[in-house]
């Protein structure tokens, strides 16, 4: 990105309501940085106005301090925040006397820092760059020469990062995507730094200021991968050489598909779903995904879509399993024409292919597939997805094979939705569920830690996490709920629920609950209908008799005149049973 | 010789957004308020990305308005 290109972004968006604020913290004059910066996350959030902020000139660590409440910071550390005397304007001399206690002061300038970042307010998302440019010329090895001096440095800083890391919603820049994007040859620009004080050239100042919005709003990740068997999960078409041909094993020449494997395994782990779809006999294909020296095991993989249909029909159905949208799967395939059969009956699916026999391919593949994926940290709900879509495809299965929510078979499946009033507020997966919900979501309102902190601050606002398990199993928390108090009503300002816990009148046990446990006779609901939200829209409309189109009030008899007979074991936190 | 003028008029509507347009042929550090001594370095590289050129960060005092840019741009920059 060029500055011409940033000023004209910058403009383009200056009229943009709901502005992003991040606080840009340095010790050099931000300049470019700054422009470059509000420019990348720009890109970033195109519904909202990005503004970045220049702090305490001169001072990283009091620029970090002084920070008036931003949504984000970005903290760019370079070695002159280390020791002064690291910087090229600085007058003080260079020699042995410096190397004296170079790394003292270092170790005590990075506590600083760290003390800093612990004083920022929690709901704050940081970023921290470590230092991109070469060091001054200190040091008595020759520059192709790592000096001791120059390595104890580096763990000062490695040690700092890992600290500093441990913090949520800090992100620390990777120096090595750094390193790829931006050569270090060509980083530091010796005049701007002597004449004007910003230190970067142009080209570096855009690698960095990108990779810092990247991680200052770290983009959604996939939530599914969808592949094709032969020649892209393994070597060999399986119907033709049989299952006990087809290879990816370390010893062949075929062991691309085996790393392929390897990162699906781990991509499952992780809570990304990964589902087969290939044109193939489902019989042979059950013997050879039962061989035990697979590398991405057969229980990590649902659902299995093995026939002659074509694949799109088979995405599509996988897609239904999963109740996600295209948008947010990869679709790999060895065969470009089926990969152009999928993209054209599946809009916004990121189809990749998976290129046969080419090491340079795969290992790029591999890394996109990482980016694409990539989470900035697991949860606890990561580890239980799978399951999760597994029992809930049986849970329709069996609901759709008999009256599709009968009370019959509602009421055999030991469903136990638990409240909590407690902990929500502060767990991460409740403001994911509100960023990520679509289907059943009150407005369809994104927020970020800082809008969510705010809200929370609200006199007699509430957050409320709803989880569910059944005889099928645990689903973790599925829906949210926000809103506050006033007097003798309720408003709620977000309500949102997974689509896999619908068909289960999760919905009406929430909403008598808000009545029962608040004791109010009508709440207020902020609403906005959005192209994805249908069935809130319909829930609502049941009660109010038509589909809502904006704010709208539910008093308890409207609510209780058309509220199904409810099954659920209902427990707070506590585990204290409030009703059965 | 009109295009080199165009393309300036050009990197002052992005360095000065705010600007009126009929301002800018005479525009100066004293007349622009926002011509500051980040915006002067910000136009400097506006200039060079337009015309692909390198300019001296040390001439940014000295070129200091619109029509000091332009006869540069004319005399010393785009023809060398």
């Amino acid at each position: 990105m060029t500055i011409t290109e940033s000023l004209a972004i910058l403009r383009a968006a200056q009229d943009l309501p709901n502005p992003f604020q991040i606080q840009l913290a340095c010790s050099f004059t931000p300049l470019h940085l700054k422009t470059l910066l509000a420019a990348h996350q720009q890109q970033r959030m195109p519904q909202r106005r990005a503004i970045v902020v220049e702090g305490v000139f001169g001072d990283l660590i009091g620029s970090i301090a002084s920070a008036s409440n931003p949504a984000a910071i970005a903290v760019v550390i370079e070695w002159q925040d280390l020791d002064p005397r690291l910087r090229y304007r600085e007058g003080a001399a260079w020699g042995r006397t410096l190397a004296a206690d170079l790394i003292d002061t270092a170790r005590m300038m990075l506590g600083r820092i760290e003390q800093a970042i612990g004083q920022l307010p929690p709901h704050v998302a940081v970023a921290v760059s470590l230092p991109t440019l070469p060091l001054v010329p200190i040091f008595h090895p020759s520059t192709w020469q790592a000096g001791q001096l120059e390595l104890l440095l580096e763990r000062e800083l490695s040690d700092f990062a890992s600290r500093v890391a441990g913090r949520k919603l800090l992100n620390v820049v990777n120096r090595r995507w750094l390193d790829e994007h931006s050569p270090a040859s060509n980083r530091f620009d010796l005049k701007s730094d002597l004449l004007i004080g910003f230190p970067y050239t142009i080209a570096h100042a855009d690698q960095l200021a990108d990779v810092l919005a990247l991680n200052l709003a770290p983009r959604q990740p996939l939530k599914g991968v969808i592949t094709d068997l032969d020649n892209t999960f393994w070597n060999g078409l399986v119907g033709e050489i049989g299952t006990d041909a087809v290879r990816w094993d370390p010893a062949s020449r075929y062991y691309l598909h085996g790393l392929y494997q390897k990162l699906l395994a781990a991509l499952a782990d992780e809570g990304i779903l990964v589902g087969i779809a290939s044109k193939n006999d489902p019989n042979v294909v059950g013997e050879a995904l039962k061989r035990n020296d697979l590398l991405c095991a057969q229980e990590k993989i649902f659902p299995v879509e093995v026939h002659w249909s074509p694949k799109s029909e088979s995405v599509g159905r996988i897609l239904k399993a999963w109740n996600i949208g295209a948008d947010a799967v990869a679709f790999i395939d060895d065969t470009p024409l089926e990969l152009a059969e999928v993209a054209a009956a599946h809009p916004g699916i990121t189809c990749l292919q998976f290129p046969v026999g080419d090491y340079q391919g795969v290992w790029n593949l591999l890394r996109n597939l990482r980016d694409l994926c990539g989470k900035p940290r697991l949860s606890e709900e990561d580890a239980l997805r799978l399951e999760s879509i597994r029992r809930g495809a049986e849970f329709q299965q069996q609901a759709e094979s008999g009256a599709a929510q009968s009370d019959d078979f509602l009421k055999t499946i030991d469903a136990v939705l638990t409240f909590d009033f407690e902990t929500a507020a502060t767990s991460a997966r409740t403001l994911e569920l509100i960023n990520k919900t679509n289907q059943f979501n009150l407005n369809g309102v994104r927020l970020t830690e800082a809008d969510w902190q705010q809200k929370l601050v609200q006199p007699g606002a509430f957050v409320l996490g709803v989880k569910y398990e059944d005889k099928f199993g645990a689903l973790g928390t599925i829906a949210a709920v926000q809103g506050r108090q006033n007097v003798n009503r309720l408003e709620i300002s977000a309500w949102v629920m997974s689509c896999r816990a619908f068909s289960r009148r999760i919905e009406h046990q929430t909403l008598k609950r808000l009545f029962d446990r608040f004791g109010v006779d009508r709440i207020e609901f902020k609403f906005a209908p959005t192209a994805k939200n249908g069935p809130t829209q319909e829930f609502f409309g049941t009660m109010l008799g038509h589909l809502p189109d904006n704010d709208f009030g539910i008093d308890r008899a409207q609510f209780e005149s058309v509220c199904p007979a409810l099954y659920h074991r209902v427990e707070e936190i506590s585990g204290v049973t409030l009703n059965g | 010789m009109d295009e080199i003028r165009t393309r300036l008029i050009k990197c002052f509507e992005t360095v000065f957004p705010d600007l009126p347009a009929e301002q800018i042929p005479n525009a100066s550090q004293s007349s622009v308020a926002n011509w500051d001594s980040i915006a002067a370095i910000t136009l400097i590289n506006v200039i060079e990305e337009e015309f692909q050129i390198t300019m001296d960060l040390e001439m940014a005092g000295e070129l200091d308005s619109f029509p000091k840019i332009l006869e540069y741009l004319k005399t010393t920059a785009v023809n060398a």
